[in-house]
Parts: C-alpha cells; structure tokens; sequence
C-alpha cells in the first residue's frame, strides 16, 4: 500500500472514530441544510429546478464546513500536540502528507455531506411534496462537483493550519469558512438562470473548484518543514 | 520499499546468492554499503569496513550557527558520533539542543554549517530518513488508536511489509503485549513512552535520537526507559543520541557527551574521560591521622599537578596515571600512615555544572 493511501486510510479512520466530531457534523448537516432548504421551497412554490438549486447551493458550504471540522482533528490536533513533527521524520515527503490527510479528511466530510443531502432530499419530497431525487444536475452535482470543493477547502484549510500559528489559526478558520459561503453564493447569483440548477452554473462551479484545488496545492507546495516546526506550540 | 532483512549482524533489503567460491551471499547493506557475506562467519567484516574509513560517522555537525529572530541559539557547534555509540547530548534548558536535534533531523535548515547523518543530508534525502528514528517528547502517537495500530501506521509509512510480527516483538520488548487492542490515551505517561520508543525503532534505524526520553517519569518509569535504551543499543545495533536532562542517567549509560551552553560545545569526550578529572588521573588517600601536611610533601612531586588536603583525607592529580604507586609510596616515606587509596573520578553532573556555569558566568 503505498504511504499516500496509509496516511488517507488512517485519517478516515479517526474522523470516523472521532464521536463529538461526528455529532456536532451530523447536527449541523441535518439542521442547517433542511430548514434552509424546506425555507426555499415554501417560496418557490414546488419548482423543482429551484429546490434543487437550494440543495446545490447548500451542499457546497455543508461540505466545506464538514471539512473543516475534520481538518481540525487531522491537521490542528496533530500540530498542537507536535506529533506531525515526528511525521516530518518520515520518509514521507511534506506534499505527499499533506495530500494524505487532506484526501483523508475530504472522504468522512463527503460521506456526512452526502447523509446531509439524502436527510434535505427526504425532507423536501416528505414536508414539500417536492421530488427532486431524480434531478440529473443535483446528482451530477453531488457526484462531481462537491467532492472537488470539498477537496479544494480540506486542502486549503490543512495547508494553512500547518503553517500558521494557533492564534492565527482561530482566526483564519472563520475567515476561510465565510470566505468559501461568500464565493458560493456569489458564483450563484453570476451564473445565467439565478439560484435555479443549470448546467452553466454546475460548470462554473466545478471550474472554479478546480481552480481552488489547484491553489491549495500550490500553497501546500510553499509550506515548509521549518515553518511547521516553527509555528509548533 | 522492501523491508530489511536480518543475516548474522547485518541488515539489508536483500542478499544475493553469490556466485563465487568461499563468498556465501552479497548485498548492499544500509550501514556499510557493498559488503561479501563469505562462507565462513567473519563476523566483524562490518565495523572492519568501517575503521578503514569507508563509513562514515553515524552523526557529524561541523560549524553549525543557527539563529531565530535576530538571537543566536547555535554558535559554531561540531561534534562527531561515532557508529553503534550512546551519545549524551546535555544543556539547561534553552541552550539549543533541540534546535541541533531539528537540524539534524532535516527540519530546519542550518544557518551555517554543515550537518550529516549517516553521510547525508535529511532535509534533502527522503531514503535517508528511512535509517533514521526519532523520539520527541509528545511520542508521535494517537491516542484514539490502539497500541498496535499506532505502530502500523508508522510501518506503513516505512514501507515495512508484512509488520506484524515485528510489532508483536517491539510491544513484547516493552511490555505492552497485554495491552496490544487499547487506546494509547488509556495509558500512563511511561506506558506511552515505552510505546513511542517501539515506534522509533519500528523500522530498525541505525541512528536513533531520543529527546528527553525520560522526561516526566517516576524514577521506577525512568529506570526501564534506561534500561531500554540500553538493551536496544545492544540488541538493535544502532547508534542513540541522547538529548537529556538526567545526568546520572546520561553518566550511566552513554559512551560520550557533548556539553552544549549558551550555544556553543563547552565540553565533547568520552563520559571517561570527563568523570576522571577532565582527562587527568587522580587518587584519593584515606590518612590515619591528619593530613594537613601532606601537601607540602607531595606537592611538589613532577607527576602530582593537583593536591588538596581536607582534614585526614588527600585528593591528589596525577600528570601520570601509571604515578600512584609512587604517591604512595612517597607519602609512606614521609611517615604517613595509609589506610585506603582509590582512584577517583568527578560525577558528570560536577563536570556539567561547571562547564554550565563557566558559560553562564562568561555570558
């Protein structure tokens, strides 16, 4: 097995085991989605393209919060205790850990968000009458573009919880958190067709997802071991 | 990564069936290179290869300066290690050990200077760190998994194949096989030191480096920590740098020492060496009878550099160690009466406080 697949294995392996994670993730993923969601659909009248616009747009910030909650065990937890300084002695490259944990920590967060999105579809078609399982762009959705912006925030947030300090680490959860609903929200209102799913708006979602990926990975390439070791408590 | 093999006093990834007459198997072997396992035991082949130069130092620091915020932490450190050595590396608090360690291990870069482990460079080296293990103070442990998971994880990082029998061993070596199934964070703070010392030499490093490994032990925790490290030494082969504050423990078991205060080597030689006064022989005789004149007759002898007379006992230096008989026998034509005569040596905690406090007193 190669020492990627460990790292991932072994940090889905604890977030799964780690029980006040998984409430506060299931509170959140059930709460949240559904009042908003059952919110929407009152206003729009049954429209099955807006409510599954709803569910798009509510998934993305579920997920990347999901994520950030397992960052916190993954990355933080190891960096306050200063056991990752003893992974930075491994024969294990800095990138390639940070690739383990993050992907590690992106699959509990997709499957939570997935759990969330069956609890809202479930909720909408029992409360709302509203079926909009079926909807080929919210599984398209689901499938594809969440993933990515959950690997996007769990790459980012990982990235910069090792190389930041704790201080500037309280602070920048909360600025990562609302710098992800911000961007979502925003790429919603830009995309042709308003808050209603449509092929255009999944594209620009999952391009700029792409896009995110790609600079968590740049940024995770500018950590260094020294800064890591630096910023340990 | 394919795991290493043990043949005789060798480890490697793989032995080879020789072709030719009188050699057994040959292979390349992580402390010694290129090396012919002959159908005979020739079992010193190794440290011969090694004597002759072709290893190099299990650790080499030379003009190593680091400093963090404008304030220097490092001031021209060298010192060398050699293969298989206990090396005590000792300072107060603060005075750069763990920031030589780090440096070592490849995770902060010198400032200047050059530092090697086994020859390379960590930072740099990836396979390198593979022949390397490490203990810090947090153990490198998750205590939501359990003990023999803990060290399954790190073999994987490894690459060790197939690793359970090797984890069954280690937990067997520190007394943990009953407690193999359950969370590390149900373990005391020794159990848990006990289980990050299994972790660092999981892999079978040739160096390993302990930071403070008995740090907050109860002296029963820190006497089997010791003991380990010892039996480790011994059983695994390997090379063990010592960061410690336990000087009675260093003393106990280390070959060499290195004292580091305010920055710089204060003091690098054998525990020998430093215990018997600095190097220099020295006697203590036990008079019947006062011994306040005693000085004024061996004083003044070419071999005694150093005499002190405190009430009926003589604490003499010798220049020569070969020069007690002669002491005595000086001493005994004066008309002294002897009682006892002993060699003695300074305690390393004698030798460490005052090279600390020369510094602190200097700075």
């Amino acid at each position: 097995m190669s020492t990627f697949a460990v790292i991932a294995r072994r940090e889905i392996r604890l977030a799964l085991r780690n029980r006040s994670a998984l409430i506060a993730a299931l509170i959140f993923a059930v709460w949240f989605p559904v009042v908003t969601i059952l919110g929407i659909a009152a206003g729009s009248e049954g429209d099955a393209a807006a409510i599954s616009g709803g569910i798009a747009t509510v998934t993305l910030p579920v997920g990347v919060f999901m994520g950030y909650l397992f960052c916190a065990d993954a990355f933080l937890r190891e960096k306050r205790d200063g056991s990752v300084e003893t992974l930075l002695c491994t024969p294990v490259s800095l990138r390639r850990l940070w690739e383990g944990k993050a992907v590690g920590v992106a699959v509990p967060a997709y499957l939570m968000t997935l759990v969330s999105a069956a609890v809202t579809i479930a909720a909408v078609y029992t409360l709302a009458s509203a079926p909009v399982a079926g909807e080929p762009l919210l599984l398209l959705h689901l499938a594809a573009v969440v993933p990515i912006w959950i690997a996007a925030a769990t790459g980012l947030i990982g990235a910069a919880q090792l190389a930041l300090g704790m201080r500037e680490n309280q602070i920048l959860g909360f600025v990562l958190i609302f710098g992800f609903i911000f961007l979502i929200v925003g790429l919603q209102q830009v995309a042709p067709g308003g808050s209603a799913i449509s092929v255009t708006a999944e594209a620009i979602l999952a391009a700029v997802g792409f896009a995110l990926l790609a600079l968590a990975r740049f940024i995770a390439g500018k950590v260094t071991k020294e800064r890591i070791v630096r910023t340990i408590p | 990564m394919v795991p290493a093999q043990s043949h005789g006093r060798f480890r490697t990834n793989r032995w080879i069936d020789a072709p030719w007459p009188g050699i057994d198997r040959y292979a390349f072997t992580q402390s010694c290179g290129w090396i012919l396992y002959p159908s005979r035991p020739l079992p010193a082949l190794c440290r011969a290869v090694r004597e002759e130069g072709a290893g190099v130092n299990a650790v080499e620091v030379r003009g190593l300066s680091r400093s963090f915020d404008g304030r220097e932490i490092l001031r021209d450190v060298s010192f060398a290690v050699g293969h298989g050595e206990i090396f005590g590396y000792l300072g107060p608090n603060g005075a750069g050990k763990t920031t030589t360690i780090r440096i070592l291990l490849g995770l902060l870069a010198p400032g200047a200077g050059e530092v090697r482990v086994l020859g390379r460079d960590l930072a740099a080296d990836d396979d390198a760190r593979a022949r390397v293990g490490v203990l810090f103070e947090n153990n490198g442990l998750s205590d939501r998994m359990s003990a023999a998971d803990n060290l399954a994880y790190y073999a994987g990082l490894y690459g060790i194949e197939e690793p359970v029998e090797r984890i069954d061993e280690l937990l067997a070596l520190v007394g943990l096989t009953d407690r193999r199934d359950d969370p590390v964070g149900t373990f005391s703070t020794g159990m848990k030191r006990k289980l990050g010392i299994a972790r660092a030499i999981l892999h079978r490093p040739e160096v390993v480096f302990l930071d403070e490994p008995s740090s907050g032990l109860d002296p029963g925790a820190q006497r089997m920590v010791r003991d380990l490290i010892v039996e480790l030494s011994r059983r695994e082969e390997m090379t063990v740098f010592l960061n410690s504050h336990h000087l009675d423990e260093v003393q106990r078991i280390c070959s060499t020492v290195a004292i580091l205060a305010e920055g710089r080597i204060r003091a690098f030689d054998s525990v020998e060496n430093l215990t018997t006064a600095s190097g220099r022989p020295a006697v203590t005789v036990a008079l019947a009878g006062a011994g306040d004149r005693a000085c004024e007759v061996v004083g003044p002898l070419p071999y005694v550099t150093e005499c002190d007379a405190d009430g009926d006992r003589l604490r003499c230096t010798l220049a020569d160690p070969g020069a007690t008989p002669d002491l005595v026998a000086a001493l005994v034509g004066a008309g002294f009466r002897i009682e006892e005569v002993r060699r003695s040596s300074r305690s390393l905690e004698e030798i460490y406080l005052e090279h600390v406090g020369r510094a602190e007193g200097g700075a």
